[in-house]
């Protein structure tokens, strides 16, 4: 399969979606930042490259959050690699989120969110996760904390000094959507 | 806010994304995989090696003397070169592992190998210096010459080896 029949691929379902759809959200600017707590060291993985979409129909809105795993950096290049590697971030490159809102939540302060997240080649359903809205012109700026663990995604702790890190990952979340 | 049942009307929005950056690649996997365990390896060895290490200098104070021959001196040297073949391996798992093309070295992992610069060839030069000094010590001569400079380059090797220890687990 070669690049252009790759890409109609990925493009054609999305184009024919978005005409039956009554409106639609674009991911403006997106950070997503991971912490890892060890005895010695505290340590976060930031990455800006989050890219997202939400296509609302018939009252709910359906989103799509997508950043790649290498994409984050932890200002050390050396943990950042072996973060790809415990994660199988080169054989599942991608971390997605999806998760279903009312249309009617953009207007809300506060909402919790049922989110499925894909990530190391397994899938975890968090229910319920409080993200707070702040409405910022025709913009909604939603941030939040997703409660991740390691093995939610079967991932064998990564260790320093042969003491393995801490099974919670929490990963902040803050994502500015706006209307397209 | 469910999550809906069927997957049908879902955006597909990380058609964005350049395609080599979202396809799966077995063979950079591989090769991450393969150098997580050999660095691993030099992790654990690196530890291992401080322990002789701190061995090796803690004798050298009973090493010196006037005598021609002592057994501290030769616990000394033995210590000496177990420190040494443990190093050198260690140092083979951190130069063997495999790199990754398009990464700079950034944050502590810079200063544990620029660290490498100083007690990388002061574990060459230390033992041939020992070895000199021992030889003169045991021809009962002073330590003289180059070989006076075992101790200082002894001192700075092990620092530098400490430094190194200390640069990729203490957060500073």
């Amino acid at each position: 399969m070669n690049l252009r029949t790759l890409a109609l691929c990925w493009f054609l379902p999305l184009s024919t979606f978005a005409s039956a759809a009554d409106s639609q959200w674009v991911l403006q600017q997106g950070t997503l930042t991971y912490h890892v707590s060890h005895r010695l060291h505290e340590s976060e993985g930031v990455s800006h490259e989050v890219r997202g979409k939400g296509i609302c129909h018939a009252g709910q809105c359906d989103f799509l959050i997508a950043v790649p795993v290498k994409s984050f950096d932890s200002g050390d290049s050396n943990r950042d690699l072996h973060m790809l590697q415990v994660t199988r971030g080169a054989q599942f490159p991608m971390v997605t989120v999806r998760t279903r809102l009312p249309e009617s939540a953009s207007t809300s302060a506060a909402i919790q969110a049922d989110l499925e997240i894909q990530f190391a080649g397994q899938t975890a359903q968090y229910k319920q996760v409080p993200f707070q809205l702040i409405t910022q012109g025709n913009q909604i700026r939603i941030t939040g904390t997703v409660p991740a663990t390691l093995t939610d995604f079967k991932i064998d702790p990564p260790s320093l000094l042969t003491i393995p890190v801490k099974n919670e990952i929490p990963v902040r979340v803050d994502l500015t959507w706006k209307p397209q | 806010m469910r999550l809906p049942a069927a997957r049908q009307n879902r955006p597909s929005g990380i058609s964005s994304f350049p395609v080599a950056e979202s396809q799966a690649n077995a063979r950079e996997q591989a090769l991450l995989d393969k150098r997580t365990r050999m660095l691993k390896i030099h992790q654990r060895m690196g530890l291992i090696t401080a322990v002789p290490l701190l061995a090796t200098v803690i004798s050298s104070a009973g090493a010196g003397g006037k005598s021609t021959s002592t057994s501290s001196r030769d616990l000394h040297a033995a210590l000496g070169g177990v420190t040494a073949g443990l190093y050198f391996t260690t140092a083979y798992f951190a130069i063997r592992a495999p790199k990754i093309t398009g990464t700079q070295t950034r944050g502590p992992t810079r200063v544990h190998k620029a660290l490498a610069w100083i007690h990388g060839p002061g574990m060459i030069l230390t033992p041939i210096l020992g070895e000199l000094a021992f030889d003169e010590k045991s021809k009962g001569e002073k330590v003289h010459g180059i070989a006076s400079a075992h101790g200082p380059v002894a001192i700075v090797t092990a620092g530098a080896f400490g430094a190194a220890l200390l640069s990729v687990s203490v957060k500073f």
